[in-house]
Order: C-alpha cells, then sequence, then structure tokens
C-alpha cells in the first residue's frame, strides 16, 4: 500500500516553491565568479536582466534537489555548503528496495510490466535498453553507484537543463545549503551575454559529458576511447535558434553534427516544395556525405525546429581521425545510404513527407503515444471517453475534441511527450516516468495543484480538476490530472479497447511507418 | 471490383466465418428436412430453437462489455461478435420455424420479433458506416453532440460583434436575412441523405450582398457566410449524431421485448 504522504513535508516543498518566486537579491549575485566573465560594464546589466530567472534556494541536510530520472529546467551553483551526488545503479547492495510507488513512478521495468508494448524500453531518449540515459553534467569521475561532494562554486544540472535529458544521478544535501537556481531561460541568457560562462559550460560539457555523449550515438558506440578522445578535443559546440539553418541543401558540406538537444527538420527540395524527409533529435547525427564523399554539396537542408544544441566537427578534422579507424567510415556508409533511403521514400511517398511535417507543424513529433480517433469510422458514441472515466474512477483524462487533420482527430489526451515539459517545474516532483516507459504519471497524492505543469503543457493536455476537499480559505482544492496510458491496466489503454469500430488508435509519431499507414 | 467503404467488412474474416456457418446451418436443415418431417418442437428443428435462444441470451449480454467485461476481448470483437451472431440467430430461428410462417400469435410475434430486431440491427450497422463517412468527409466542423447548441449561440455572438460597426446595407442585410439563420438550429433530415444540403442556397445571399458592400465590408460578408457555413455544420452535426444516437430506440426496446417472449416461449415449451 502507498503510504499517505507527508503533508507538512509537502506543505515545506511548496513554501519553498513560493519563495523561489522571489529573484536573487542583486547584491548577493554581483559578487559571485558565476558572473565574473561577464564584461565589468555590462555586468549588472546583464545581472538586472537575467536575475527573475534566478532565485536563492535553502536546503536542509538530506533535502532531495534533483532526482534521478525527472527532467530538469534549472541549472543550479553552489552558494554555500556541500551537495552530494550519487549516481544510481538498479540492484546495488546499498541502496534501499524500489518502492512499488516513488513519487508517482511505478518502477516496473517496462518489459515486465503486464501488456507491455514490445520495444517499450527503447522509446524514450537513448537509452538503449539501460535503466538510465547516463548523460549528465556531474563529475564524470563518478561512476554508477558512487557518490561524489560538490563545493561551493560548483554548478550542476545545466547538461538537464539544456539538453532535456532525465536527470542521471540523485542530487541531496549533503550540508546546510544555499543554491542558485538558475531556470533554462536565464541560463541561455547568461550564454548569450557572456563568452566566458559560455565557455565555462561547454568546457564542462566537453570534459565531462561529451565523450558518454559521443558513445551513445550508434557512430561511436564500438570504437576505441583514443576516437572518442579525437574527436572530444577537436569538437566545436554550437546553437541555433528555432527556423535558423544549419545546413542548406546545395551548398559545400564541411561540417558533421552531432544533435546535444532539441528537433531539427531534414528537408529536400522537390520542385518549387520543401519536403521534409525525417527529423533528428538528441543523439542523431547529419553531414555524413561530407566525410566520406569529396566535394558533395549538403543532400539536404536543416533546420532547427526549436533551440538546438549542437556538437560540430569540421570535415577535415574528422577526416583524420576517419583515417586511422575504418569502422567509423564504414558505419557512416551505412548511415548515408539509409539516409538517401529515406530520401528516396520521401520522394516517392510525398505523403509520409506531408504527414511529417504536420506531425512537425503540430508538436504531434513529441508524442511517443498519441491517441487518434478515426472520424471516418467513428460513431460518436464517447464510449472511449466513458471507458477512460471507468478506468480512473470516474473521472475522464480527455475530451473527444482537438485539432483535426484530414479525417482524424487528435483528442485532448496526453501525448506522452519523449521530452515532458510538463515535469519540469513540479515542485513536488508528482509526474514522474520511470525511465524507459512512456507513461507521464501525476501522482495525486503528491500533487499540490499548483498547476504548473498545466501551464507548461503546450498543447493544454494536463487540467486541473476540482476536488471535493476543500482548503483553508473555503475554495476546492485542484489537481493536476492527465491521460496516463491507463498505467497497470493489463489490457492497455481503455479508450482503445472500449472503442466499438477500431476507431482510436495510439500511435507514436517517430513511427512514420506507422503514421503513413494509419492515416492513408 | 472495388466495395464501396459503406459495404467493406470491417473484419471480412468474421464475414467469411459467419457466411459458412450461414451455409452449415441451412445444409443441415436442408438434410434434416429431407430426411423427416420438420418440426420445431423436436429433433433439429428443436435444437435450432435452442441455439437460437441462446444466442439470444449471448446478444443480450453485449450492453456488459464495460467496464467489468473487459477481459474478454475488446469492445470492438464485441460489436462484431453482437452483429454477425445476431444474424445467425435469425437464420436459427427461421430454420427452427422450417422457413415457414408460423402459427399462432406467440409464433407469429417472436418471428416478427426477431425480424425487426436483426434488420433494425443491420440498418444500424449501415448508419454507423455511412453516417460517420459522410460526416468525415463532407463536413470541416467537428463538435461533441452535447455541445452544439452551446457552439451555435456563441456564433451568433460572433456575428453580433461583427456587424456592430457595419455600414447600414450590411447590418441591415444581416438582421433581416441572416441572424435568424444563424440563431435558430434547424436540423433538416435532409442532412441524412446529404451532409451539405441546403448550403449552396444559404449561401448565395451572401454572393449578391458582396456586390453591394464596399471593399473593405466585403472581408466581412464573407465572415458573415463563414459563420452561418459553420452553423449550418453543426445544424448537420446535431441531426446526424442524433440519428447515431437514437436509433438504437428501433433496435433495444423490440430486443428486451423479444427476449421476454423467448422466455416466456421457453417456459411454455418446457411446462406444457
Amino acid at each position: 500500500m502507498t503510504a499517505p504522504p507527508d503533508l507538512a513535508q509537502l506543505r515545506e516543498r511548496y513554501e519553498q516553491r513560493l519563495r523561489l518566486m522571489v529573484p536573487a537579491e542583486m547584491e548577493l549575485l554581483t559578487g559571485l565568479s558565476l558572473f565574473a566573465g561577464i564584461p565589468e560594464k555590462a555586468r549588472e546589466k546583464v545581472i538586472e536582466k537575467v536575475r527573475k530567472y534566478i532565485h536563492l534556494c535553502t536546503y536542509s541536510r538530506g533535502e532531495v534537489i534533483l532526482r534521478e530520472g525527472d527532467y530538469g529546467d534549472s541549472a543550479y551553483y553552489v552558494v554555500a555548503g556541500t551537495v552530494e551526488v550519487v549516481l544510481g545503479r538498479p540492484g546495488e547492495p546499498d541502496r534501499p528496495p524500489a518502492p512499488r510507488v516513488r513519487g508517482g513512478a511505478h518502477r516496473v521495468r517496462p518489459t515486465d510490466r503486464a501488456g507491455a508494448r514490445p520495444g517499450a524500453e527503447r522509446m524514450i531518449g537513448r537509452g538503449g535498453g539501460t535503466d538510465t540515459v547516463v548523460l549528465s553534467a556531474f563529475p564524470a569521475e563518478v561512476a554508477p553507484g558512487g557518490r561524489a561532494l560538490l563545493e561551493a562554486g560548483e554548478i550542476f544540472g545545466e547538461i538537464s537543463a539544456l539538453s532535456r535529458y532525465p536527470i542521471s544521478a540523485t542530487v541531496r544535501a549533503a550540508s546546510p545549503l544555499k543554491l542558485l537556481q538558475i531556470r533554462l531561460p536565464g541560463l541561455r541568457m547568461l550564454q548569450a551575454s557572456s563568452k566566458e560562462f559560455k565557455k565555462f559550460l561547454d568546457t564542462r560539457y566537453r570534459e565531462r559529458t561529451l565523450a558518454r555523449h559521443l558513445k551513445s550515438v550508434s557512430l561511436f558506440e564500438d570504437v576505441a576511447a583514443a576516437v572518442i578522445e579525437s574527436v572530444r578535443e577537436k569538437a566545436e559546440l554550437v546553437a541555433f535558434e528555432p527556423g535558423q539553418i544549419v545546413a542548406e541543401e546545395g551548398k559545400p558540406a564541411d561540417a558533421f553534427y552531432l544533435v546535444r538537444g532539441g528537433y531539427l527538420k531534414v528537408s529536400v527540395t522537390a520542385g518549387t516544395a520543401d519536403l521534409a524527409v525525417t527529423y533528428l533529435r538528441t543523439g542523431d547525427f547529419a553531414g555524413e556525405a561530407s566525410l566520406v564523399l569529396d566535394d558533395e554539396p549538403w543532400p539536404f537542408t536543416l533546420q532547427a525546429l526549436e533551440h538546438v544544441e549542437l556538437v560540430k566537427l569540421a570535415r577535415d578534422d574528422f577526416r583524420k581521425i576517419l583515417a586511422a579507424h575504418p569502422k567509423v567510415e564504414e558505419k557512416l556508409w551505412q548511415s548515408m545510404v539509409a539516409r538517401l533511403k529515406l530520401r528516396g521514400a520521401a520522394a516517392r511517398h510525398p505523403v509520409s513527407s506531408e504527414y511529417l511535417q504536420m506531425a512537425m507543424d503540430t508538436g504531434l513529433i513529441h508524442g511517443e503515444s498519441v491517441l487518434l480517433i478515426d472520424l471516418a469510422t467513428c460513431t460518436r458514441c464517447d464510449d472511449c471517453v466513458r471507458g477512460c472515466a471507468d478506468a480512473h474512477a470516474g473521472e475522464p483524462r480527455f475530451i473527444r475534441e482537438g485539432q483535426r487533420y484530414r479525417n482524424w482527430l487528435v483528442p485532448t489526451a496526453c501525448y506522452q511527450c519523449t521530452d515532458p515539459v510538463c515535469m519540469m517545474d513540479c515542485p513536488t516532483g508528482a509526474i514522474t516516468r520511470a525511465v524507459g516507459t512512456l507513461e507521464v504519471q501525476i501522482n495525486p497524492a503528491t500533487c499540490i495543484g499548483c498547476s504548473n505543469c498545466a501551464k507548461r503543457c503546450p498543447w493544454g493536455n494536463i487540467v486541473m480538476v476540482e476536488q471535493e476537499e476543500r482548503r483553508p480559505d473555503g475554495k476546492h482544492v485542484e489537481l493536476a490530472s492527465k491521460c496516463d496510458l491507463c498505467f497497470g491496466r493489463p489490457e492497455g489503454p481503455a479508450c482503445v479497447q472500449m472503442c466499438p469500430h477500431g476507431s482510436a488508435q495510439r500511435i507514436s509519431f517517430k513511427d512514420m511507418e506507422r503514421v503513413v499507414e494509419t492515416l492513408r | 471490383m472495388t466495395v464501396a467503404p459503406v459495404l467493406r467488412p470491417k473484419v471480412p474474416r468474421n464475414l467469411r466465418l459467419t457466411a459458412a456457418a450461414a451455409l452449415v446451418i441451412l445444409v443441415v436443415y436442408a438434410g434434416g428436412a429431407w430426411l423427416w418431417p420438420w418440426s420445431p418442437k423436436r429433433g433439429l428443428g428443436l435444437a435450432f430453437g435452442f441455439a437460437a435462444a441462446l444466442a439470444f441470451v449471448v446478444e443480450m449480454l453485449y450492453p456488459a462489455r464495460r467496464p467489468r467485461a473487459r477481459p474478454f476481448g475488446t469492445a470492438r470483437a464485441w460489436l462484431q461478435a453482437h452483429v454477425y451472431l445476431g444474424v445467425l440467430a435469425f437464420l436459427a430461428v427461421l430454420v427452427h420455424a422450417g422457413l415457414s410462417w408460423p402459427r399462432g400469435a406467440m409464433g407469429f410475434w417472436l418471428l416478427a420479433l426477431s425480424a425487426w430486431t436483426t434488420t433494425s440491427g443491420l440498418v444500424g450497422v449501415w448508419l454507423q458506416k455511412s453516417i460517420p463517412r459522410a460526416m468525415a468527409d463532407g463536413l470541416q466542423v467537428e463538435a461533441l453532440y452535447e455541445r452544439i447548441p452551446q457552439l451555435a449561440a456563441e456564433l451568433v455572438g460572433e456575428a453580433d460583434a461583427l456587424v456592430a460597426d457595419a455600414s447600414d446595407v450590411l447590418e441591415r442585410f444581416y438582421r433581416e436575412e441572416v441572424r435568424d439563420r444563424i440563431a435558430t438550429l434547424q436540423p433538416s433530415w435532409a442532412y441524412v441523405l446529404d451532409v451539405r444540403a441546403g448550403r449552396e442556397r444559404a449561401l448565395e445571399p451572401f454572393r449578391r450582398m458582396v456586390t453591394f458592400v464596399s471593399a473593405e465590408e466585403k472581408g466581412k460578408v464573407e465572415d458573415l457566410a463563414s459563420l452561418l457555413t459553420e452553423k449550418l455544420e453543426l445544424e448537420a452535426q446535431l441531426r446526424l449524431q442524433g440519428v447515431l444516437r437514437r436509433w438504437l430506440w428501433l433496435h433495444v426496446p423490440p430486443a428486451g421485448l423479444l427476449i421476454g417472449l423467448v422466455v416466456v416461449h421457453v417456459f411454455a415449451w418446457v411446462w406444457y
């Protein structure tokens, strides 16, 4: 049975959250080494600008700051005190047994779960079937299962915030602690206004994370450490804003790009139309043609769909590495052939490209499990909604309304995004997803109804539901509610099972073959 | 040969299985009737009567498909079973009666209600296949049935706001020819035959009006036409979704009555 929530602790966390609404004091910030890289003349102005995104937080000894598997939207700078970083390792002897419910996250491995969808363990991030995506801004010397201490002046959490990877370690206060929480917009502002700060973050990424990031990419997974080291030294870290062209079709290809964070569109020109071929996300790469062919122009255009962070390798540098490691070149050829096939397929089946473009325009591309209703067969009986209500104590988690694409309706049911932005900013950690599963869940026992997640969800798929319980001020308590894919229901989502006409389907827009097959 | 989507079975295998089962029933009947004098009170005739009664009981379980029955397959499988078993049950009733009109009031009502229930069920299948397709192909607006009156009311508000500072000509045109059409929901039965029924005629005055207003107000006339189109689509949705909901009145009460009569019929057979 789930232990009842400690209300006092919850209230304390909520109050702490409220304190975060207050920007940090100017006097405190100006004296910190964090801002030393900003030219003195501009320093005060920059700090004033970013101050609203920076908050001073205090933690008692033992309090958890970040939890493994959650998504972060902030970097943390240690002002005073010591932070303990614990890298998890499943089944380690000194670790307490995983509770059935941990902050709402059912820790059942996806493959052990009744009704588990095949391949579910590979469906988020670039986990490669491991329990956690090991990419972090924590000291590289911390091995899985190990611990490390960070002292005043250290910064952590920035990679998770910038690249939208799940946090790969649990961070606790090892002593009474003062931290500066720098929210993502502030982090980006600082990067833009301080070359030193950007360099500082880039250096840390290069030193602590890049090697592991490279090893997590299929292209480099089997190569020797020396190759990784060479790439790491020569890589340039670049960022692009939404809409910016990273590479243009027909222009000389002079670099290789590896995606650190964000989404990019890959498109080709067909007549006067711009044909979307595929998209790239964290862990994907592009530009292999420039490495294996001489004077080959870019065969497609690469465009940032959101803020993207890339690792760039100049062609000549990479070629030197390739010369010594033919295995990498072999993989590049394979990748290029696959990409050409995709391009050919897009040209032959423009409908696939159209769907891809639609998915990118509407945000469905983020969805791991999007509910679609075929309006040509749906009798509007609402059995899907009733089924959902039956599965959730009478309270449906979606309504049969939403955007329409051709004959398909996309109801307001959670898409179970690859990078769930709703998870960021949850003050009590009530929103969780066990790494390797699809279901993003809200634990009603720890949700405090702050509505941060509902405001954050770009698709409006989280709603605040009034409860019978009342607050001391007499108002009804409101809790966040969203589709959880009927987690734990052996038959899978009730909406799909209860549709008498087979009109309701769940699909991932990452599986374009299935999308084309379904939507045609 | 291409079969229209409305006539295409959702699960062709089930249609084939049902056709095969129907053939078996007819062959058994032909064989039985050839060998022995056919009677609904004994032998194969009685067996078919029991089979039909059992099938009716299973048919009656369809509304129980959720939520407790969820481990027993998807709602789609339940509906498929309901439809095809219903057809076979009716065939079993016909064979039970020896493919002849029964004598007596009870026999008459049992057969008549079986025929009505099966036919209304098949009409329902046709409606459930044809109406959604017509709505999806012919209508741009999609709305929840319960919200349609509210959405239509919102359209009036939008239209009123649109002509708030319009010229006298446009304002009079709106007041006299348009407002009532937008304000009142008149879901015509013609929508069942054509989801865009009456649209061209309803939009004709707007095409006329465009020639009488200034260039700046042409946009407003087009917006008003769009609002009326949206309202017409809401009407079509209201009518068609209403039909999809209400055809069950033709099916469920007679089916309930049929089950009641079957119970009486079986009881009478056992008793007497």
